[in-house]
């Protein structure tokens, strides 16, 4: 005997939930009530058990995020660029590092990783089989867990708290800094929370006869993700507790005083390799699911990328590499750390190979190849592996980048290619996502602005990382010359520009697809009343 | 006869029971006090038999709970109800708890930095949402009508959920209007009492006289009616008690007298 699914009971939340959810099992709202104005609706869309309705949530917060995480990077970087002084555009160099670790825990917990999430709760339930997502009530509270610790985590670094400050933590910043760390260990374990979800519908909910191997690419790279993720993200919820006690309780470490260590250099191990590398995983599952795609199916064996996605999955755990209990120095000149750091080139390259396998067996003409999705993908995946080079050479002690920008080369260049990955996929699964597609004009332009700004920011930062000397925490921020500084602001520029064009495009593409829904919705009533008689 | 749920916490419950015994005898344990929860003999250590034996009781009481209320067993659910076929899992349903859970988790936290008070509401706010949602949860599957699977869970609830909200509600009506009360002078303080007593005089009137209108009218009244409490009674609370002269008898009890019904005609700061 077999229980069936349970389904949605929040048909409005997905206006083609009815031709999608197969499920035997009624719709327990839709069954005894309909709502009947906007207010009901909007509550409706907000207690939602629609496990696609909460990723749509997840995108369109996320994307807003976006949106305000791309000005945080253009400001940051003007700062950089000589034209004002970084203490003058901030009120203090202490507001300016606040704002540069902002930045960067923003693309990071607010932007990528829910972005994915919630384009992966959309799109794989019914890749799989399944007619919802699994617990969709943890699901839906892990999108509010993860928005008000957003909010907490943002608000409380603007008024004056973040994780750490340069001159050591003064009593004024200590609360403000506590409810950063909070706020960040919310955000976590939200996303924690709505990676168990989504692992559990790949894992218990398939179809009957889909082997977990047969899922496709998309819904195998966000299974391997969540479990990357889940072995990583929860010891920097276990760090940021220490944190937490020593600073506000009695202090037995110290942290962030002006005689302890400081508080960012004991989380920054989630922006630097190879934890970097946790939110590209999905990156390689939209490549090689977009073009299989575009190509159609059968070309090349299916158990390539699978494998190619897990050993890049098994190469970001990164929670080994916080250094709490090892020293820094002794951590990254190890043997482990260096192969970590050069074999992430190997699946990055690997799938590269299979795709231009893929594509050159496909015989399709050049016109035929220049499709948008494609493109993107590719300029996704050649960033990726423009990162991973010089996540290689960062490794290398020869060069001596360990300590340099050059770290900040792998966090933009990773970050980039995620980015243009998870629009690539909004592209893809537009439909799905949105109920129309999204303007070809807005998401050529995105993916041109993100590339480019993507290769901007990672060039001048690697270049800075080489001609660097002795850089202090400080100057992890504001190294580099004139020109390569006017660089990275410029690409930053160019980031907040694709991002912003991005939302504008999905903005659109909702509304048409709202306009759609809401007509077939009268048209429905019309046609059984002339069915009737 | 026995459900999916009831085996797995029972044999749990089994489990932890011979771990407790293995745990007492392995670490001093003498006689039957392993066995007897210490009433003859000694238990080893008492912590970790302490727990375990906890851990066991735990899985018993959820094993018997899950038995009594056929949870999520297909089967039983049929045969409970004398079915010929298997009844469909129902849908899940919509709800507000995993959201309210979320608030109060963010309410907690917010209270761990700013005020302990705002952590145990946030804690509290936190134990309901969870409570619900299981109570919920346990609802959705207990059979495949949405409806009955409501009234089903509303049969449990309602005996605590109406008290404790009632109870609540008027707590918090009482403790906004005193503090109303207390912030304005004591004219504008017996000005507003007899002015909202009159406004609930008349929407009652207004309620019973046109049923029709007259309540919707009454419950937006009502709603605007409860922000306004809560907003008055939270500033007032915020900006303070007016002035008190405080005078101390012969028997050193503290009074509160007002300083405008002074004898001397001192008037109150208002």
């Amino acid at each position: 005997m077999t229980l069936t699914e349970p389904a949605t009971a929040d048909p409005l939340a997905d206006p083609d939930a009815g031709a999608a959810a197969a499920s035997p099992a009624p719709s327990a709202d839709s069954a005894t009530s309909t709502p009947d104005s906007a207010a009901q609706v909007l509550a409706q869309r907000i207690v939602t058990s629609d496990g696609a309705a909460v990723g749509r949530l997840f995108v369109a917060v996320s994307l807003l995020w976006g949106l305000f995480a791309a000005v945080l990077a253009a400001l940051v970087a003007f700062g950089r660029s000589d034209a004002v002084e970084p203490a003058e555009l901030f009120s203090g160099l202490n507001a300016y590092f606040r704002m540069w670790t902002l930045y960067r825990m923003s693309l990071l917990l607010l932007v990528l990783l829910p972005l994915l999430l919630g384009v992966a709760m959309v799109v794989v339930p019914r890749q799989v089989g399944a007619s919802n997502l699994a617990f969709p009530r943890a699901a839906l509270a892990s999108f509010w867990s993860w928005l008000i610790g957003s909010v907490i985590m943002v608000v409380s670094v603007l008024a004056g708290g973040g994780w750490g400050a340069l001159d050591g933590v003064t009593r004024n910043e200590g609360d403000a800094m506590a409810l950063t760390l909070l706020g960040t260990a919310v955000v976590i374990v939200a996303l924690l929370m709505g990676a168990v979800s989504l692992a559990t519908t790949i894992i218990a909910l398939r179809g009957p006869d889909v082997r977990l191997l047969d899922v496709p690419p998309f819904a195998w790279s966000m299974l391997v993700a969540s479990a990357a993720w889940l072995f990583t993200l929860p010891i920097a919820v276990a760090n940021i507790v220490v944190i937490y006690a020593d600073l506000r309780g009695r202090p037995a470490v110290a942290f962030g005083r002006a005689e302890g260590p400081d508080i960012w250099l004991q989380l920054d191990w989630l922006l630097e390799q190879p934890a970097v590398y946790l939110m590209a995983v999905p990156l390689l599952g939209v490549v090689a699911e977009v073009v299989r795609g575009v190509l159609g199916a059968g070309v090349g064996r299916p158990e390539v990328p699978a494998v190619i996605v897990g050993l890049f999955g098994l190469l970001a755990v990164g929670g080994w590499s916080q250094d709490y209990f090892t020293a820094p120095q002794d951590l990254r000149d190890g043997l482990v750390y260096v192969a970590f750091g050069l074999a992430a080139v190997v699946p990055v390259a690997a799938l590269a190979g299979f795709v231009g396998l893929q594509v050159a067996q496909s015989r399709r003409s050049v016109p035929q190849l220049l499709d948008l999705r494609i493109i993107g993908a590719a300029a996704a995946l050649a960033l990726l592996a423009a990162a991973t080079l010089a996540g290689a050479l960062r490794v290398v002690e020869p060069f001596d980048l360990l300590e340099s920008a050059a770290t900040w080369a792998v966090f933009h260049g990773v970050a980039a290619a995620a980015l243009l990955g998870a629009f690539v996929a909004l592209v893809h699964w537009s439909d799905e996502l949105f109920g129309a597609p999204v303007s070809q004009r807005a998401a050529a332009a995105s993916v041109a602005l993100v590339g480019a700004g993507g290769a901007a920011l990672l060039l001048s930062d690697l270049l800075s990382g080489f001609i660097a000397d002795e850089p202090d925490l400080m100057a992890l921020a504001l190294d580099g010359k004139v020109f390569l500084n006017v660089v990275n602001f410029v690409g930053a520029g160019l980031l907040l520009a694709g991002v912003a064009v991005a939302t504008a495009g999905v903005a659109q593409a909702t509304r048409a697809g709202t306009g759609t829904a809401e007509a077939s919705a009268v048209a429905q009533p019309a046609a059984e009343q002339i069915a009737a008689p | 006869m026995f459900t999916t749920g009831f085996k797995l916490f029972f044999g749990l419950f089994g489990a932890f029971v011979l771990a407790a015994l293995a745990y007492g005898y392995s670490t001093g344990g003498d006689g039957v006090g392993p066995l007897s929860l210490g009433w003859k003999g000694g238990v080893g250590d008492h912590i970790g038999y302490t727990l375990l034996v906890a851990l066991a009781a735990v899985s018993l009481t959820i094993s018997v709970v899950l038995v009594s209320y056929r949870d999520a067993d297909a089967d039983a659910q049929a045969r409970l109800r004398q079915l010929a076929e298997v009844p469909a899992d129902s849908a899940v349903t919509a709800s507000v708890w995993p959201v309210l859970a979320s608030f109060g988790v963010g309410a907690a936290v917010l209270g761990l930095v700013l005020h302990p008070l705002v952590f145990t509401l946030g804690l509290a706010l936190v134990a309901l949402s969870l409570i619900e949602w299981t109570m919920d949860a346990w609802a959705d599957s207990a059979t495949g009508d949405a409806a009955a699977n409501r009234e089903l869970r509303n049969r449990i609830m309602a005996p605590i959920e109406i008290p404790v909200i009632g109870a609540l509600a008027i707590g918090v009506v009482v403790l906004a209007a005193s503090r109303i009360f207390l912030n304005v002078s004591q004219l504008q303080a017996v000005a507003a009492a007899g002015v909202v007593s009159s406004l609930i005089l008349a929407g009652a009137w207004l309620y019973v006289a046109r049923p029709g209108q007259g309540r919707r009218l009454v419950r937006v009244l009502g709603a605007v009616a409860a922000l306004g409490l809560l907003v008055g009674g939270v500033l007032a609370a915020v900006a303070g008690e007016r002035d008190f002269e405080h005078h101390h008898g012969d028997d050193h009890h503290e009074e509160h007298q007002e300083s405008s019904s002074e004898p001397t005609g001192g008037a109150g700061s208002g």
